[in-house]
């Protein structure tokens, strides 16, 4: 067979094994019926509805919101700064100090999960929410400081050099010339952020406690009790959220050029 | 180049304690407990670990599907980057989007969609049985199978998106002249095509099999208890049995993975920046 022929098949089996099961949700999600079924048992919104009035999901959310919008900001507010010193200064340990900021990314979640629960949360009795903070927020800060790092290695260092020099201080220099000239990392780095941490399983697996835990795992606790499509339902809101989320960023800020 | 040692601290330190002490400690002292028995080191939890066969299957079994998938993935993978990167420029893109678009999705949604489609009642069912081929709902979840499937829709994309890049730095004569010079496909795959894009393949490979390996969501929704799997054989450790010594062993095999895959990578990466 020549690739010519081969080739659309080998494209539309690819991606239809790709896609196709997230289609297959929205449908499910559609269906009238009272069960998970494929092809959907008639049309409703009954379950798309049913979603909102879950006041667990309710409330899981808010918190994943909350852990997603704040653990991203805070790990800003710790990345930018060192991004800006790794990039720009001659860093002493500059080397340890990339490796053990970007750690989160490779040490698996549930580890990390583990290792708060049983060296925080319960030798001080930490709040759990705090601790999950905490850990989104660390989680984070390795995208942070690799997506931040990249917009300041692709900005000229002359430019605030030379406001230096015209006697700017190193803040001014940095707040009216690097920053205005970052904004759209910093904001790709947000939303890389935020996707990641309210996608996030493994690391809240362990976290959580009464009436706090995070949607995914809300979502997977209830789905082993209960059979009906509100989770199809859930999971094709979320994953249209994070699509728009993403086909917003690309249109607007080229977001595919820092990730 | 600004040479003010204490200013650059002062500006990276914040995150680097941060990082210290809320990931770097509790993680080390966690691995750590798996090589304290009573008050002195000792190797006593890893020779406990593995002389129960449970645990031995898992192990075993974790790393099979995790080779399994990247295996496949490598296969497919080829497959789909060849033709992505010979359709024009606009297609192209449209179908590297088609190709990320999953990883934007969360993976509990990804994961939930396979329960729909090989449940008792799912699509492949009712045609297994609509065409006559079963006569009862045949068990998929909850089996290797499953989960082998799940993983492999979770980490494709990397394996393409690796594979593509390999492929669009080959030189672009290069297929095209060991055709006129007579090799068939099979010698242009071979003695072409793969050692041309080897690091591609390494680095796709990488990442498909250490997420494999550290894979939670997919083997708890379509293993369960019955197919476990290291992640989740830990997470049952803690909650079943609260053992934690066992967890502890668990978390330095998937750590040490984890370790090398990415020392793997950032040498290929520094290798290639030589060039």
């Amino acid at each position: 067979m020549t690739p010519r022929v081969f080739s659309p098949l080998v494209l539309f089996l690819v991606i239809g094994f790709l896609i196709g099961p997230f289609f297959i949700i929205v449908a499910a999600s559609l269906s009238g019926g009272e069960t998970l079924a494929f092809p959907p048992q008639g049309f409703s919104l009954k379950w798309v509805a049913k979603v909102f009035t879950v006041e667990s999901f309710r409330e899981s959310f808010a918190i994943s919101m909350l852990l997603a919008i704040g653990g991203t900001a805070a790990a800003l507010v710790l990345g930018v700064p060192a991004s800006y010193a790794l990039s720009r200064y001659k860093l002493p340990f500059g080397e340890t100090i990339r490796t053990i900021v970007s750690l989160p990314i490779i040490v698996p979640g549930i580890i990390v999960g583990l290792a708060l629960l049983r060296y925080i949360v319960v030798p001080f009795g930490f709040n759990i929410t705090l601790t999950l903070f905490l850990a989104h927020t660390a989680l984070v800060l390795p995208y942070a400081v690799r997506v931040v790092s990249a917009s300041l290695n692709n900005l000229r260092s002359d430019i605030e050099e030379a406001a230096v020099l015209l006697g700017s201080s190193r803040a001014g220099a940095f707040f009216r010339v690097v920053m205005p000239n970052i904004r759209s990392g910093i904001l790709a780095a947000f939303i890389l952020g935020f996707v990641t941490s309210f996608n996030q399983v493994p690391v809240s697996l362990f976290l959580s406690g009464p009436g706090v835990r995070t949607l995914p795992i809300d979502m997977l606790s209830y789905m082993e009790i209960t059979y009906d499509p509100s989770v199809a339902a859930l999971s094709a809101l979320l994953a249209f959220m994070s699509i728009g989320i993403v086909f917003l960023a690309e249109r607007f800020l080229g977001f595919s050029r820092y990730v | 180049m600004f040479q003010n040692r204490a200013e650059a601290l002062a500006l990276a330190l914040p995150a680097a304690v941060f990082a210290a002490i809320v990931f770097l400690a509790p993680v080390v002292i966690l691995l750590a407990e798996g090589f304290r028995n009573a008050d002195s080191w000792s190797l006593s939890a890893y020779t406990t670990f593995f002389s129960d066969p449970l645990n031995r299957t898992v192990f075993l079994r974790t790393f099979r599907l995790g080779l399994m998938v990247t295996a496949v993935s490598a296969v497919i993978g080829y497959a789909a980057a060849f033709a992505i990167v010979n359709l024009t420029p606009r297609n192209k893109g449209q179908m590297i989007g088609l190709v990320v678009l999953p990883l934007m999705i969360s993976s509990v949604a990804r994961t939930y969609a396979w329960i729909v489609i090989l449940g008792r009642t799912g699509i492949v069912n009712q045609a297994l049985q609509l065409v006559g081929l079963s006569d009862e709902p045949i068990r998929f979840l909850f089996t290797e199978t499953a989960v082998f499937i799940g993983l492999l829709q979770l980490f494709l994309p990397l394996m393409i998106l690796s594979l593509i890049s390999a492929l669009e730095n080959m030189p672009k004569d290069a297929i095209p002249a060991a055709r006129v010079l007579g090799a068939n496909w099979f010698q242009v795959f071979f003695k072409v095509i793969l050692p041309l894009t080897k690091e591609g393949l390494v680095i796709g490979g990488t990442l498909v099999f250490t997420g494999s390996l550290t894979a939670y969501i997919t083997p708890a929704i379509l293993g369960g208890s019955k197919v476990l799997m290291l992640e989740t054989l830990l997470y049952q450790r803690v909650t079943v049995a609260n053992d934690f010594v066992a967890a502890s062993v668990i978390a330095f095999i998937l750590i040490v993975m984890s370790f090398a895959a990415n020392l793997l990578l950032k040498r290929l990466a520094t290798a290639r920046n030589k060039r």
